[in-house]
């Protein structure tokens, strides 16, 4: 445990985009452990472990040294952590370099950063992200043009 | 106090926000949204005014400025705002209600058994030491 922590408190990592709504945005602290539901709306930012799911209308940034077992559905997921479980997104998905996904994304844009280490499959449906049908699945470099071009 | 540093950092439960289920660590929690469940933490509970938990609480220090139900535990110190409404048991070494609070349930305080491990100083060591002369 780093004694600089009082400190560090004040300057928690917040990505600058989000800065709407800051005093709205929900922080869960690396050593927090959660096991069980996190819903409602808002941002969130969570250093921590989670065992469970995450349901949330906003974004969902899983920051570096985050754990996450579970299913995480937002309208936006930026992974900088480490996710075992699925991840659905209304929007957009972003993993970063030190992203690890084990499991399923599901979202209509997706960006990846070099680093980032994904084990698993991505359907880009879109509407329905409860069919995971396998047969998506193959298809994934097909749309890749439209995937690019939705991103800058 | 100097344990204080082992919670390094405060997490916050925003208003908008539910969690429904276990919730333990060594934080700091400030909770503005609403928790249904259990929380434990070896840091400090803060229950803001717009925050509701429906759970057993266990922490260092817990501060209620909003609506608590469920059975809470603070090693340390349980303060009740004026806006702060309580219902369950509570336990804890001191308690500090501020008028207005509503409080519904037993309150159980803990004594302080461990304090005997302490080194007890007698005050009057250093008077022992130079013995008073008879001062004519």
């Amino acid at each position: 445990m780093p004694l600089f922590g009082k400190k560090k408190k004040e300057t928690r990592p917040q990505p600058p985009d989000t800065a709407v709504s800051q005093k709205e945005t929900t922080y869960f602290g690396k050593n927090l452990r959660i096991k069980g539901r996190v819903s409602g709306n808002g941002n969130i930012i969570i250093l921590g472990a989670l065992d469970g799911e995450f349901n949330l209308k906003g974004r969902v940034k899983i920051a570096q040294p985050a754990k996450i077992k579970g299913q995480v559905k937002a309208d936006i997921i930026s992974v900088n952590g480490h996710v075992q479980g699925s991840l659905v997104a209304k929007e957009r998905v972003h993993l970063d370099q030190t992203a690890r996904i084990e499991g399923q994304i599901n979202t209509p844009s997706l960006s990846i950063s070099e680093g980032a280490s994904f084990d698993g499959e991505i359907t880009m449906s879109g509407r329905s992200p409860e069919s995971s049908k396998p047969a998506a699945v193959a298809s994934v470099s097909a749309p890749q043009d439209t995937a690019k071009s939705t991103q800058k | 106090m100097a344990k204080d540093n082992k919670a390094d950092s405060t997490s916050l439960l925003s208003k908008n926000v539910k969690i429904d289920g276990e919730i333990h660590g060594p934080e700091n929690l400030h909770i503005e949204g609403y928790i249904k469940g259990s929380i434990k933490l070896t840091g400090n509970i803060f229950v803001g005014s717009t925050g509701i938990v429906q759970a057993d609480m266990e922490a260092k220090n817990i501060v209620i400025q909003g609506e608590v139900a469920g059975n809470v535990l603070a090693h340390q110190q349980l303060e009740i705002h004026p806006s702060g409404k309580l219902i369950g048991d509570c336990t804890a070494s001191t308690i500090d209600i501020k008028e207005g609070a509503v409080f519904e349930g037993r309150s159980n305080m803990i004594k302080s058994a461990g304090l005997s491990a302490g080194p007890s100083v007698p005050p009057n060591i250093s008077a022992a030491q130079s013995p008073k002369k008879p001062q004519s």
